[in-house]
């Protein structure tokens, strides 16, 4: 049996899945709703109504969608003759809960309310009893390197919050970067280098926003890009220059519109957008794909996307924002 | 009302000192409130400006804020900012508004990079969130000196009350009742002193009429 005949029933049923997704109209009326209840009312004719009965209050529909991606990550990993696939995206899930779990230690605190239990690959408790009685070694490899650095460097120099989170977000890009080469599948490659680089290129910005130093922006690069942004830019280069650099790059016109609202307005939010929006594009050529894991992983991504537009919708209709706030922000869909 | 006494010479002297006393005490007390009201004055308005002033720089940056997490899910949000780098160090001085104690802070940014407010990673943080909490950070001094205005003033306005309490006190009560007393005492001497006129006079006639009988 081929290696791709194997998803021949998990397409079938993405395909069935991906029906409903909320298309364009149905965000649209969301975002036209007078208020967050009648925004909350067009989800409930979607696959999101079971979750609407249980909830109280609009306030609450964090847990709505907490309790969707879950939903969706277990269906997914019961479906996908691969299970590697569903995890490549569950690591992230992993490490923010490794990343709370250091915090939290050193705070002294218990912040159950932050964890993901569930979503990620490694079962919670194993997270919990690593940090708290210092032993990694039933880590992932990277994670574990990355834990013990943290601890060894703690141990000398004092807690330092945001090394936690550099650190282990290199080791997780650094994790993943392993995982696309050994997979050798185009299609995710692309989408996880495209991701990467236009991270990359928001995180410049945002240092050089922050005028921070350039060995501060070495560290908080992330591995696996296709762009090498340490040697093609320089911090203090005016935008134009960076601009230019780029614009050999499949990335040029987002960054060219994202950065065009940055010189005005200091905001990275038209940027954001648009990044998500190649990114979603990029997601999309799996619709083309008839059998193969990249339907699977589309709409795993166009959930995940779907999830964040809903967020923005209802956390702008709850605080009353304009319209054209949320527009602003809103991504396309993947359907 | 007037207060029970001895009708006696002492007793009028002492009373006597005591209203001078009350009168001065009044006088004073009474200049402490005036020039209080005015510092009072003068810092309710800073206070107001200041308050003004932080409560649009805060609804402005709790707007950023909300923005930031509308693009990120709340437990990545939480995590980024669950620990904060920045520290900053307080310190408290007394400073004396006519022998109010009021509060003096000084806020100064500790530690190297303080003016580094980024405690999370770039990864999978928007960077909306970077201009919030820059704008926060910068919101903070301000937001100290209000705390500071809004106790001076509290203190103040304590202070205030006590004075006029006082001043009231010694003005409608506490000095008419001196003087009252002071009446009394000098009206019962004099009462005292014509009593005994009349009666030696009525002696000397008993005496006079004796010698002529």
């Amino acid at each position: 049996m081929l290696n791709v005949d194997r998803y021949a029933y998990a397409v079938g049923r993405i395909k069935v899945m991906e029906t409903r997704l909320l298309d364009r109209d149905r965000i649209e009326r969301m975002v036209e709703a007078k208020s967050a209840e009648e925004a909350l009312k067009v989800l409930s004719e979607s696959e999101y109504s079971d979750y609407l009965a249980e909830l109280a209050d609009v306030h609450e529909y964090e847990k709505i969608l907490s309790a969707e991606l879950l939903r969706i990550y277990r269906e997914l990993r019961l479906l996908s003759p691969e299970e590697k696939i569903i995890a490549f995206f569950a690591r992230k899930y992993d490490y923010h809960n490794l990343k709370v779990l250091f915090k939290a230690a050193h705070l002294k605190e218990q912040r159950p309310e932050l964890l993901l239990p569930g979503l990620g690959n490694i079962p919670l408790e194993e997270l919990v009893r690593a940090v708290s009685e210092n032993d990694f070694r039933n880590l992932p490899l990277r994670m574990q390197e990355a834990a013990q650095k943290l601890v060894a460097k703690f141990a000398e120099d004092g807690f330092d919050p945001q090394l936690v989170d550099l650190w282990l977000d290199q080791a997780l890009y650094a994790e993943l970067a392993d995982d696309v080469r050994k997979r050798k599948n185009k299609y995710l490659r692309d989408y996880f280098t495209s991701l990467v680089d236009l991270t990359n290129i928001k995180t410049f910005l945002r240092v050089r926003r922050l005028q921070r130093s350039k060995n501060f922006l070495a560290a908080v690069l992330l591995p696996g890009g296709s762009l090498d942004l340490l040697t093609m830019l320089d911090l203090s280069d005016p935008l134009e220059v960076i601009l230019d650099r780029l614009a050999s790059t499949p990335y040029a016109q987002v960054v060219a519109e994202g950065v065009q609202l940055f010189q005005q307005t200091d905001t990275l939010t038209r940027y954001e957008k648009l990044a998500d929006n190649f990114l979603l594009e990029r997601v999309r050529q799996a619709k083309y794909v008839t059998l193969g894991p990249e339907p699977v992983i589309g709409y795993l991504l166009a959930k995940e996307n779907e999830i964040k537009i809903i967020r923005i919708v209802l956390t702008g209709k709850i605080n009353r924002l304009p319209v054209e706030e949320i527009r602003e922000r809103l991504r396309d869909v993947y359907v | 009302m007037e207060i029970r006494v001895n009708p006696t010479r002492m007793e009028y002297n002492r009373l006597k000192g005591r209203l001078k006393m009350a009168e001065r005490g009044h006088k004073l007390l009474k200049d402490k409130r005036d020039e209080l009201m005015r510092k009072f004055l003068e810092l309710i308005r800073e206070n107001k400006k200041v308050r003004q002033e932080v409560e649009a720089a805060l609804s402005r940056s709790f707007a950023n804020f909300l923005l930031a997490s509308a693009v990120m899910s709340s437990a990545a949000m939480e995590e980024a900012v669950m620990y904060p780098k920045a520290a900053v160090k307080v310190d408290v001085k007394t400073e004396n508004i006519m022998s109010v104690r009021v509060p003096r802070i000084s806020v100064a940014a500790a530690g190297e990079e303080a003016e580094d407010a980024t405690p999370y990673g770039f990864a999978d943080t928007s960077a909306e969130l970077d201009s919030s909490l820059a704008e926060l950070a910068g919101i903070l001094p301000q937001l100290i000196r209000l705390a500071e205005l809004e106790k001076a003033v509290a203190l103040l306005a304590d202070e205030i009350d006590k004075t006029r309490r006082r001043v009231n006190a010694l003005e409608h009560i506490m000095i008419p009742q001196l003087q009252e007393t002071i009446k009394y005492i000098s009206m019962k001497l004099d009462e005292n002193e014509r009593s005994s006129l009349t009666r030696l006079m009525k002696i000397k006639d008993l005496v006079r009429g004796d010698e002529t009988a």
